[in-house]
């Protein structure tokens, strides 16, 4: 069954920016499924339809079943979101944001308080609990939004770059928490991300937006078989020295469009002379100080630039990191 | 419930933000100490034996203004830090948000009316001693309120940002004050400026509060009609504010 189902969806704001356009995407019930795309692709406008803060302007968008614009308040009951902006009141100490959140979801007292001892001690938050929201660091407040938005045992999380501001420790820490509320609870997830790691990692599905459009949609392993082919990759001992031998891969290798990224040049293993065979010959021949050569496959950041990105073979020649 | 919640939680912003209750008082209080002795000799020209006395109940729509126009500026701060989103996607009526911070705007300036009152006890003014009359005096008072901040909720949300929610809010609430009967009797105003004290609202309630306190008097027709029409009022200010919340949501 789908969790959420949305159909040619269009959202366009006052102002005239059209944030979707023509949108379809469809979520199962359990999975965890994020949304990947660059600034201003439409992620944050389709949560914030999803969560019923804003309408769409045509096509139709259903949450477990609920039409979002018809029965808002029947959707919200089963949602919880944290957004991209940090939402607490800042005046309340962490356990008085929760309290209030519970009492907002209508969580009985008991049952509130147990979850509430539950998030603060799987999100470290003991040392934080009576201090004021507006004293602690942004990741601390970051995690607080986070369990939040947790406490309701909602039907679908929405999270908004939830590891935004977030340290390795606690990036992990909710990851963890995230797997097992799916796990414990059946919740579908919904996420949206910069952290390609995080997409990979984390996600039964994937899904990528370009311009208010699906670019792709399907799982981790399946955008990657995408780009169907490895990539021959040449490692220096810095990028200076890569970007300074790069013509004469190009002049060796025109066909296969080679590229710096870090100390390393790529090229597409595919067509051409430019399998790893002929890739070792040439270096020898040139005699080049190169630290090492592999075949790569293709990562979750390969696929998404290829999806995202326009005129992605004129910027591979001059595009570095 | 959620009503309660949402006051509950408005009454902690308050308490956390407790320099807006000293600011709003501030200019009422400083009305009743300095302008009231000032114009006091002259007012007893008049026949107004004690001008604290009777600029006491145009004082109180004058703090009404002051708290609930802070109430108003809670929501610009709600929507910096986020918490504003959080409210409108979680299972809570509208009407009981804009409810709940009504509420408490009332409950601030029932609370500043207090406060008023017992420094205007130090310059002789008597209040009604029965709890009867006392209590219509706080219903008339609420009453006032529960309109300024219905009033002051709604135009949180139509205007952009603090800055010109401020001018607005100094824009209605200066006129409401100095074309009422707050601060000399309705009856020596002539002309246009008769036309539009009579027009105002507020002249009519504090009229009610001034023949409450000056004379003990209740006339129950006058004050019925007060008491309902400024709730027939703060509830269609209420419903616009709960509209415009609405309307939040459907850009």
């Amino acid at each position: 069954m789908d969790a959420i189902r949305v159909t040619h969806v269009t959202k366009q704001y006052p102002n005239g920016v059209l944030a979707l356009k023509g949108l379809s995407l469809s979520v199962q019930t359990g999975e965890i499924f994020s949304l990947l795309g660059q600034n201003g692709a439409g992620k944050s406008t389709l949560i914030r339809i999803l969560t019923t803060y804003l309408r769409p302007t045509s096509g139709e968008v259903t949450v477990l079943g609920r039409d979002v614009v018809r029965e808002g308040a029947a959707v919200r009951s089963r949602i919880a979101c944290a957004a991209q902006q940090v939402s607490l009141d800042s005046h309340l100490s962490l356990a008085e944001n929760m309290r209030f959140q519970a009492r907002l979801y209508r969580i009985p007292k008991e049952e509130g308080k147990r979850r509430m001892e539950e998030l603060i001690s799987a999100f470290g938050l003991e040392e934080f609990r009576n201090r004021p929201a507006a004293a602690c660091s942004g990741g601390v407040k970051r995690r607080l939004d986070i369990a939040l938005a947790i406490l309701s045992h909602p039907g679908i999380l929405f999270l908004d770059e939830p590891s935004a501001g977030m340290d390795v420790r606690s990036r992990l820490t909710m990851w963890e928490m995230l797997k097992q509320i799916r796990k414990e609870f059946g919740t579908t997830i919904l996420l949206t991300t910069h952290d390609l790691e995080e997409a990979g990692c984390l996600s039964d599905t994937v899904c990528i937006i370009k311009d208010g459009r699906e670019a792709a949609q399907g799982s981790p392993e399946a955008l990657k078989s995408v780009l169907r082919r490895d990539m021959v990759c040449v490692q220096f001992s810095s990028g200076d020295e890569a970007r300074r031998y790069l013509p004469l891969f190009l002049e060796e290798f025109p066909q296969n469009k080679p590229f710096v990224r870090d100390r390393e040049i790529f090229w597409n293993a595919a067509g051409g002379d430019g399998g790893i065979g002929p890739a070792a010959a040439f270096l020898l021949r040139q005699r080049l100080p190169f630290v090492g050569v592999r075949i790569a496959r293709p990562s979750m950041e390969d696929v998404f630039l290829r999806l995202t990105q326009e005129e992605m073979r004129e910027e591979e020649t001059t595009w570095t990191r | 419930m959620d009503t309660l919640t949402i006051f509950r939680r408005a009454v902690g912003w308050r308490f956390h933000n407790r320099i807006t209750i000293a600011v709003t008082l501030l200019q009422p209080v400083l009305w009743l100490v300095l302008y009231s002795l000032t114009a006091g000799p002259a007012m007893k020209l008049q026949g107004i034996e004690n001008y604290t006395a009777f600029l006491f109940p145009g004082l109180v729509v004058l703090v009404s203004f002051s708290a609930c126009g802070s109430g108003g500026m809670m929501n610009y701060m709600m929507k910096a830090d986020g918490s504003f989103y959080r409210i409108l996607t979680a299972p809570v009526r509208r009407g009981s948000i804009v409810l709940g911070q009504m509420l408490e705007a009332v409950l601030c300036s029932l609370f500043e009316v207090a406060v008023m009152a017992v420094i205007s006890l130090f310059f002789s003014v008597k209040f009604p001693q029965t709890p009867g009359r006392l209590a219509l005096l706080l219903v008339l008072a609420g009453c006032g309120a529960f309109l300024t901040a219905g009033l002051s909720y709604g135009i949180s949300l139509a205007l952009p940002n603090e800055m010109i929610y401020e001018t607005a809010m100094n824009a209605l609430a200066l006129p409401v004050f100095f074309l009422s009967a707050a601060l000399f009797p309705a009856s020596q105003a002539q002309g246009v400026l008769s036309i539009l004290i009579r027009l105002n609202p507020f002249t009519y309630l504090i009229g009610s509060m001034r023949a409450l306190m000056l004379r003990g008097e209740i006339h129950p027709r006058e004050t019925a009609a007060v008491i309902l029409g400024f709730l027939l009022l703060g509830v269609l200010a209420f419903r616009w504010s709960a509209g415009l919340l609405e309307k939040e949501t459907r850009r």
